[in-house]
């Protein structure tokens, strides 16, 4: 038996093969309208407050509904309702096809991850993953947060001249706003539970990115 | 091509296309499109490292449907995304496969690194890694894991040597002097002959992958070089046991 931490770490490795160098969560198109290095830890705390909320609330419900045999279907369309920006769910979507190769690959015989389709959000995949880990919802929902601050801070030493270490710093200083989510949302079980917190700058953002001819990241 | 015995996994042929930025990767594909496009279906995934050109050089070209050409965000890492983690590819390639079913061929252009960026076996089944004689004489020489190990070189823009100064006759054999056997073809589009001799190519490596006996082979990280007592070797990492100076 592989225990939690072990796996909760995997499972937050940026060095998974799951096409992560590829997103910015929307720094890319923030730092292109302007936003500035010293903006970035408000950047990474207003995701948390809200898109990144309805990820890890919709991945704790998913979880749920895998482990007591509900479908997934309100699920899927509880988190669509709240992610009204279409680039955002197509992305969503789109790394969720990638975990979704991994996880099969690396639990072939997992019946929760088999069961799921193409088009599945990127959080149900995860939900998926986290249950095939045996992880908790807590777990889970920390997991979530984590990897989005990451992926801000990753993406902002590609894109402003930084010192790496202040950036990590900035992630030591989010964890408490992501252990707090976690603890937020883990108890939910129904999709109705999950926040409906829409940013409508970041939304806009994800919508001019998914235009423009010029990015490093795909979003 | 419903006639034509397939591969046994039933998908199409996949080549990498490598090589320093501005060596003719983009201008090669386009070639291969315009020659081949009538008698194979074709998809093409480009790597741009900051803007969708080479797809929209591609897509403007004509020479294919502009929905059969797809661009793949690299987040500023190309040598990652054909490399290490190539999920990204390996997505864009598939959903190709998918949406336009049965393909023949899809071609993946890297991101154009430099001399060191070779793609995955995992990712591609063959790959072709492009010099130019205008990026100079020397090139060739001084090697490289592409240049010495892709399944194919292409030594680009022949009718350009006598304007930059380059022997190409001697940049073809210095190639072939470090592939140990492996194929190289002085490429010009003005030349048809050598366009031929891609495409034949190309035909080829398309027939062995039909029959299913193409092992797609990793030609980096090192490349082989040579010592003083006249032997080549390549370092795999397997059994390196002996000091270089
Ligand atoms: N003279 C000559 N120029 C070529 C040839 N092939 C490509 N080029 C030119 O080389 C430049 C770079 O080509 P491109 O295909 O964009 O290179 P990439 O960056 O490797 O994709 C363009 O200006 C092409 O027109 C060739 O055979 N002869
Ligand atoms: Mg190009």
């Amino acid at each position: 038996m592989t225990s939690p931490d072990l796996l909760l770490m995997l499972l937050a490795d940026a060095r998974l093969p799951t096409a992560g160098h590829t997103q910015s969560a929307q720094l890319e198109p923030a730092v292109a309208s302007g936003l500035a290095a010293a903006d970035v830890p408000a950047f990474v705390s207003l995701r948390l407050a809200t898109v990144t909320r309805v990820e890890a609330a919709t991945a704790v419900v998913a979880l749920h509904h895998l482990r007591h045999g509900l479908a997934l279907d309100a699920v899927e369309l509880a988190w669509a309702a709240r992610t009204p920006s279409a680039a955002m769910r197509a992305t969503s979507r789109t790394m969720g096809r990638a975990l979704l190769r991994l996880a099969s690959r690396l639990w072939p015989d997992h019946r929760g991850i088999a069961s799921l389709r193409r088009g599945a959000s990127r959080a149900v995949v995860l939900a998926a993953a986290a249950d095939a880990a045996g992880l908790d919802a807590a777990a889970l929902a920390r997991l979530v947060g984590y990897d989005d601050v990451q992926t801000v801070g990753a993406a902002a030493l590609k894109l402003l001249p930084l010192d790496p270490a202040k950036v990590a710093g900035w992630v030591l200083a989010a964890l408490p706003a992501v252990d707090r989510l976690a603890a937020d949302v883990a108890p939910l079980t129904t999709p109705g539970d999950i926040p409906a917190a829409g940013a409508p700058r970041i939304e806009a953002w994800a919508e001019s990115h998914a235009t423009t001819t010029r990015r490093l990241f795909s979003a | 091509m419903p006639d034509t015995p397939i591969h046994p996994s039933g998908r199409a042929l996949r080549v990498g296309v490598c090589g320093p930025v501005g060596t003719g990767k983009s201008s090669l594909i386009a070639l291969v499109c315009a020659q081949l496009a009538a008698s194979l279906q074709i998809a093409v995934v480009t790597n741009d490292i900051y803007t969708d050109e080479d797809a929209r050089f591609l897509r403007s070209a004509g020479v294919l449907d502009p929905e059969r050409i797809r661009a793949v965000e690299t987040g500023a890492c190309p040598h990652t995304a054909i490399r290490d983690d190539i999920t990204a590819n390996l997505l864009a390639v598939e959903e190709l496969e998918e949406d336009f079913a049965p393909l023949d061929l899809v071609l993946v252009e890297s991101g154009g690194d430099n001399l060191t960026a070779t793609f995955s076996p995992a990712l591609v089944d063959t790959q072709i890694f492009l010099i130019d004689v205008a990026g100079g004489g020397d090139v060739a020489r001084k090697g490289g894991p592409g240049i010495t190990r892709a399944d194919l070189l292409v030594v680009n823009k022949t009718d350009l040597a006598p304007h930059v100064g380059v022997d190409a006759e001697q940049m073809v054999a210095d190639a072939g002097a470090v592939r140990d056997g492996r194929p190289v073809i002085a490429l010009s589009r003005q030349d048809a002959a050598s366009v031929a001799a891609l495409t034949d190519w190309l035909l080829g490596q398309l027939a062995v992958h039909r029959a299913g006996t193409l092992v797609p082979a990793d030609p980096g990280p090192m490349a082989a070089h040579f010592h003083a007592d006249g032997t080549a070797h390549a370092h795999d990492g397997a059994h390196d046991d002996h000091v270089h100076a």
